[in-house]
């Protein structure tokens, strides 16, 4: 898999995100340091739905142990994470 | 006093049939005692693969296979939280958390030949494989009853109950499949109650019953059903018995049926009104068996083997049966145990130490199993991810195969073990709050 910058993985996400889970709310727009989690943006279950675009769009598992309230408090946090694991061999 | 039979074996089920049929075939002198008169119903309906290669080895297969079975090709689960998912516009989504599915010929397995196991009503398909045994030489009792094994003198004697009079028989060696009646194992006081769980299932066969009203896939309405509840440690098993009749059980923990003050009807309905459109799919169906219960669930034994005797499937090991487990540790450990016991026979020694094979590879394959259980009610929300991530897709399937009793642990199981712990070590884990009631100590279970 050729090597995806830290930009382009926060463009991917951000319009995921944007797109798929703030659609009829009243958050116009997501800044890096939106507090996703506490905003209600991301839940338990979209949560699961965002791994599973991670994992097959940008070709990054993120391990189990990595769904916490810190990796997933922002989109700056995630876009770190999943920069951190793309760099890592499968 | 000279043996009656090589063998004795307490219990004519899928455990004290399969016992039968190898020794038999061995041209060991068997007898089988069956306190009932089959057929009768029974629990645990669901197979998995693992018992191909013990019926294809008995030569019992083309008879189960004429009987016509519903085929087993894969397992599903569904969780309570589909709901939401679809409120949310997701439904066209494949991989996520409200459901996962498996089918079997996704890994080989050695010794299985086809791509399905079945779903079976216990009734038939026990009698078949007694009959099966009785065909190969083993001489089958019906309506005798054991009471005690008395093991004071050279050899067992089984006292053999017919009504109210009693037959002393002398045997070699004594198998004890009588399921959870758990006969030697209460005799002997070998019995471990399960420390964790303690559950109990009301159940029932409903006839015209929609099998895809909770299918997320609409072409699996034949695999088995795995529901779970949005109530703790709670879920619904929902198995093809006929193409019309469906056995549907509820699992719960035995202090929220003590609730109900011991009234099954209430419990069943009130538990499965917790999924709506279950609750649906059952009022739009014909219940054709009155509720029944099953109790005194999980335990263990100090002890499997002894001078001797054995205790194969159910009288050695029940665990709970959410991966259908039943009707293969009763295949399987009678395959086990019957190899071991054959060996004996020819030396001509049945001491305890002759059956160590038999007790390592069932503790191993048991233990395995049991502690996959304890994971999925503890974070089921993991078991689904496993499932869906192809690192562990085929090792979490070869459990669910029944493959267990030949190689060390499951890799699966050592990752999962370490995210559990992370999980319950951080508050902050987004899986912290589906932590399950069912607290196990991270150790293995130590029976």
């Amino acid at each position: 898999m050729t090597a995806i910058s830290r930009d382009e993985i926060y463009t991917k996400l951000s319009a995921y995100i944007q797109e798929q889970f703030l659609d009829d709310s009243e958050i116009s727009e997501l800044k890096p340091d939106t507090p996703l989690l506490e905003w209600g943006v991301l839940n338990s279950m979209n949560t699961s739905i965002l791994l599973t675009y991670i994992r097959t769009d940008l070709g990054v598992t993120v391990p189990p142990t990595h769904i916490t309230g810190r990796h997933f408090y922002s989109l700056d946090t995630i876009t770190d994470m999943v920069y951190e694991l793309s760099l890592q061999p499968a | 006093m000279d043996a009656e039979f090589d063998i004795g074996i307490i219990g004519g089920g899928p455990a004290g049939s399969t016992a039968a049929s190898y020794l038999a075939k061995a041209g060991l002198k068997v007898a089988v005692f069956e306190a009932e008169t089959f057929p009768r119903e029974h629990v645990g309906e669901s197979l998995v693969p693992a018992t191909t290669p013990v019926l294809i080895e008995t030569g019992a297969m083309p008879k189960v296979e004429a009987a016509n079975f519903p085929k087993k090709f894969g397992a599903a689960w569904t969780s309570a939280e589909d709901r939401n998912i679809d409120h949310n516009g997701f439904r066209g989504l494949t991989h996520d958390f409200r459901a996962a599915e498996i089918l079997f010929n996704e890994r080989d397995q050695d010794g299985v030949d086809r791509d399905y196991t079945f779903h079976v009503d216990r009734g038939k398909f026990d009698q078949i494989l007694l009959q099966h045994a009785e065909s190969l030489g083993a001489k089958v009792f019906h309506g005798i009853r054991i009471g005690k094994v008395d093991f004071d003198g050279e050899m067992p004697v089984l006292e053999a109950k017919i009504g109210s009079k009693s037959v002393d028989i002398p045997v070699r060696m004594v198998v004890d499949a009588s399921g959870r009646q758990t006969r030697l194992g209460n005799q002997l006081k070998f019995k471990v109650p399960d420390p964790i769980f303690n559950q109990y299932a009301v159940h029932s066969w409903f006839d015209n019953f929609d099998r895809k009203a909770l299918a997320v896939n609409k072409d699996q309405a034949d695999y088995i059903f795995i529901h779970f509840l949005p109530v703790t440690d709670t879920w619904v098993w929902q198995i093809p018995i006929t193409d019309t009749i469906t056995s549907i059980g509820v699992v719960s923990q035995k202090k929220r049926f003590q609730e109900f003050a011991g009234d099954r009807e209430k419990f069943f309905w009130d538990t499965v009104a917790s999924r709506p459109e279950l609750l649906d799919a059952l009022k739009n169906s014909d219940q054709v068996r009155p509720f029944k219960t099953e109790g005194d669930y999980s335990y263990g034994m100090s002890q499997i083997a002894g001078d001797n005797f054995v205790l194969i499937g159910d009288a050695a090991r029940f665990v709970d049966p959410i991966f259908s487990s039943g009707v293969s540790v009763a295949l399987n450990s009678a395959r086990l145990a019957c190899k071991d016991i054959i060996a004996a026979a020819e030396a001509g020694d049945f001491k305890k130490e002759r059956f160590g094979t038999y007790e390592r590879k069932l503790r191993k394959g048991v233990s395995n199993w049991y502690e996959f259980i304890q994971i999925y009610y503890r974070l089921n929300i993991l078991f689904t991810a496993f499932v869906q991530d192809d690192r562990y897709r085929l090792d979490v399937l070869k459990m669910l195969q029944g493959d267990v009793y030949d190689d060390e642990e499951p890799k699966a199981l050592a990752a999962m073990r370490e995210i559990v712990k992370a999980v319950e070590d951080d508050p902050t884990h987004l899986w912290h709050p589906y932590l399950g009631s069912l607290k196990a100590p991270s150790a293995k279970p130590q029976f």
